[in-house]
């Protein structure tokens, strides 16, 4: 089942398109992580989704219906930010009644001992919480509303590596006992890469990759050796990232299609071949320049 | 994970029962205001002298009429307040729609009308006793029946849920832009100073007087009634149409 | 299977400068995939003798649950060694060893795994230019070494 479907998604915020014509689904049960760099429209998107704003063009459905001001698409989806407000005349343990009384599904079991794990006194409020604090507590809120479908937006913010790791886990234990569709935007790529199942990665408000994790892996590779012979190799194949190091040493990724015959010659021929880490590539594919920051300090 | 209907009216009832909770400080607001009007008229609200060769008398007036105008202004920044982002905010953290948002902030008010007529009616009790503990002057009670007091108590309420549903549609629109907040007030003085230069009655009298002047109760409560449910049903419209935690 | 052979050896050598905490249960620096990791982690269970014949092994669930991974990618472990026929699947039930899983798995190891580690020893023998004696040798070494303990 098709839980998102998104058509020609244009969102215009000042003439600027946020969103520009993206195109995608996702399937029922799956993690799916949303990368792209700053600003590049993926919380307007997730807001889109939940039904706050309204896309200026294009379709949008979520569980076939449209979400905008729509009551059955709120009830089945909780939207979690360090944005997320809360009234401040409420302490922490009311907005677990309040939100147990809105959520079907709550479990205010999980609830409490998530609560009491991360050391939460019932008595404290939200708006007095530190930012780290305030991330953990909305992801206990969106653990347990365990809702079909779940959008983490920078879910992480804040909170120390420590956290950061049971909150994963957490995740991913409740999504085992629970199966049910997650989204997760987040910068600690190399963090939540072995969690998700597929990725969509957003580069000027369009869909610029969508595949299963584990094709992302190896969809590109990277040349070492000396620069003549990689750019020998690299020939007419689109460079993602190139970086001369020392004199002569460059390194250069590239797509992967190179098949083993080819890869055993590469590397026959002197060259040091390696797969990319995710959070490396996506940096790469959706980065404006094929140096990097360096470009900036080079060929002044 | 399967997928759950919900019903319009049960999300109604929960987004009011959290409004209770969550706007739980307007009520301590309420109190607070009518005991500062309390304060306020035991000062008294007219004097009249009269003097003659050798008597010398004064009459004080005593009315907790000003708890009124104060829970009436109270409910008009109440009605404001919860247009605000913040706490249109707080809807969307859970499950809600614009409507059932609106809905229950308009049970809510409604709610807070309610019980602010009434404290102010009762107050007038608590400045008797106020008064009679504090001064030595004779005093003549003016006794209103039960009915009176209920009649007084109705009136006062729907009075001050009219001035929420105004707040609340002026909230609305400031929502839709900052500019309404310049707007209003400009709108409002201008119309004065307008009916000032063309020497008439300002309009707003004229509002005001079709309440006012309304001789027959139950008509008076249809006006009352149909006005608010005017100003709440454009606010609805408004607000229906506005995005969220942008 | 030569080309196979030069490809790990790569791997090998970077997986060798993994100094991640998580280098202890998976190697996250993505040199080698994770599924492949499961799978080699399944194979060493029953070379260990932890799952014997026609026994369930864990499910792609219990494994997400384990080592913190998407369901999806445990299931790509689990379906390597199907494909491997070191496992089967019964529908249904989940995924069981074969009868002569260990067999297969040795030899898969001795002529792909060892030959690999053998070849980059060799190759870097070669690099240090290294006798054929000395290698030996050391090989030697290590094996009495082995054998004292």
């Amino acid at each position: 089942m098709k839980v998102i479907e998104c058509n020609n998604l244009t969102k215009t915020y000042l003439r600027k398109n946020v969103l520009n014509q993206l195109s995608f689904t996702i399937e029922e049960n799956k993690i799916t992580g949303l990368i792209g760099r700053n600003g590049v429209g993926k919380t307007t998107l997730l807001k889109i989704l939940a039904g706050f704003i309204k896309e200026t063009s294009g379709e949008v459905k979520v569980f076939s219906e449209y979400p905008f001001n729509n009551l059955n698409v709120s009830a089945n989806l909780i939207f979690v930010d360090d944005q997320m407000s809360f009234p401040p005349a409420l302490q922490l343990y009311e907005l677990l009644e309040v939100a147990k009384s809105f959520y079907p599904n709550w479990d205010m079991e999980l609830a409490k001992r998530l609560f009491d794990y991360f050391g939460f006194d019932p008595k404290h409020y939200h708006h007095r919480l530190s930012k780290g604090k305030t991330s953990t507590f909305n992801m206990i809120v969106g653990l347990a509303a365990r809702c079909p479908l779940t959008i983490f937006d920078e879910p992480t913010t804040g909170m120390d590596a420590a956290v950061r790791k049971d909150f994963y886990r957490a995740l991913l234990k409740d999504y085992l006992a629970f199966p049910r569709t997650m989204i997760l935007s987040s910068h600690h790529l190399d963090e939540i890469d072995d969690l998700l199942e597929d990725v969509l990665l957003i580069k000027d408000g369009k869909k610029h990759l969508h595949l299963p994790m584990e094709e992302l892996k190896e969809w590109a590779i990277a040349l070492k050796g000396r620069a003549e012979i990689v750019n020998e190799w690299t020939g007419n194949r689109e460079i993602l990232y190139e970086n001369l190091i020392g004199k002569d040493t460059m390194y250069t990724v590239v797509k992967n299609d190179f098949n083993e015959t080819l890869r055993q010659k590469a590397s026959l021929a002197g060259l040091e071949i390696s797969s990319v880490p995710v959070s490396d590539l996506c940096v790469y594919l959706t980065s404006e320049s094929k140096g990097g920051i360096d470009d900036v300090f080079n060929n002044r | 994970m399967s997928l759950t209907t919900v019903n319009l009216l049960n999300n109604i009832k929960k987004l009011y029962l959290f409004k209770l909770k969550a706007n739980i400080d307007s009520f301590s607001s309420l109190i607070g205001i009518q005991l500062l009007a309390l304060l306020f008229s035991l000062g008294g609200v007219t004097t009249i002298g009269s003097f003659s060769s050798n008597l010398h008398i004064d009459i004080k007036y005593y009315s907790a009429d000003l708890v009124i105008v104060f829970t009436m202004i109270w409910s008009f920044v109440t009605a404001i307040t919860i247009t605000t982002k913040p706490y249109r905010n707080h809807d969307f953290s859970f499950v809600t729609n614009r409507l059932t948002s609106s809905v229950a902030n308009i049970l809510f008010l409604f709610t807070a009308s309610m019980l602010g007529g009434i404290t102010a009616m009762l107050s007038g009790n608590l400045l008797k006793i106020a008064i009679t503990l504090l001064l030595d002057e004779p005093l003549y009670l003016i006794h209103g029946g039960v009915g009176e007091i209920a009649i007084g108590a109705v009136a006062a309420i729907l009075y001050i849920f009219g001035i929420s549903a105004i707040g609340y549609f002026i909230g609305a629109l400031v929502q839709v832009s900052k500019l309404f907040i310049l707007l209003l007030p400009i709108l409002l003085i201008g119309s004065l100073y307008f009916d000032g230069m063309l020497q008439r009655d300002p309009i707003i009298t004229d509002f005001f007087k079709f309440f006012l002047f309304e001789a027959s109760f139950l008509i008076f409560i249809v006006k009352a009634l149909l006005t608010s449910v005017l100003f709440f049903l454009a606010s609805i419209v408004i607000l229906n149409r506005m995005e969220v935690r942008r | 299977m030569n080309n196979l052979v030069i490809y790990y050896i790569l791997h090998y050598n970077s997986n060798a400068l993994c100094g991640k905490e998580a280098a202890t249960i998976l190697n996250t620096d993505g040199t080698k995939p994770i599924y492949v990791q499961i799978a080699e982690w399944i194979e060493t269970e029953i070379m260990n003798g932890h799952f014997e014949s026609d026994q369930k092994v864990y499910s792609q669930y219990q494994l997400a649950e384990m080592y913190t991974i998407n369901p999806a990618t445990a299931a790509k472990g689990l379906n390597l060694l199907v494909d491997e026929n070191i496992l089967y699947k019964k529908r249904g039930l989940g995924m069981f060893v074969s009868t002569n899983a260990k067999e297969m798995i040795i030899n898969k190891r001795k002529n792909q795994t060892l030959k690999r580690l053998v070849h980059e020893i060799v190759l870097e023998a070669n690099r240090l230019q290294m006798s054929d004696r000395e290698l030996i040798d050391m090989i030697k070494a290590v094996q009495i070494e082995e054998g004292e303990r």
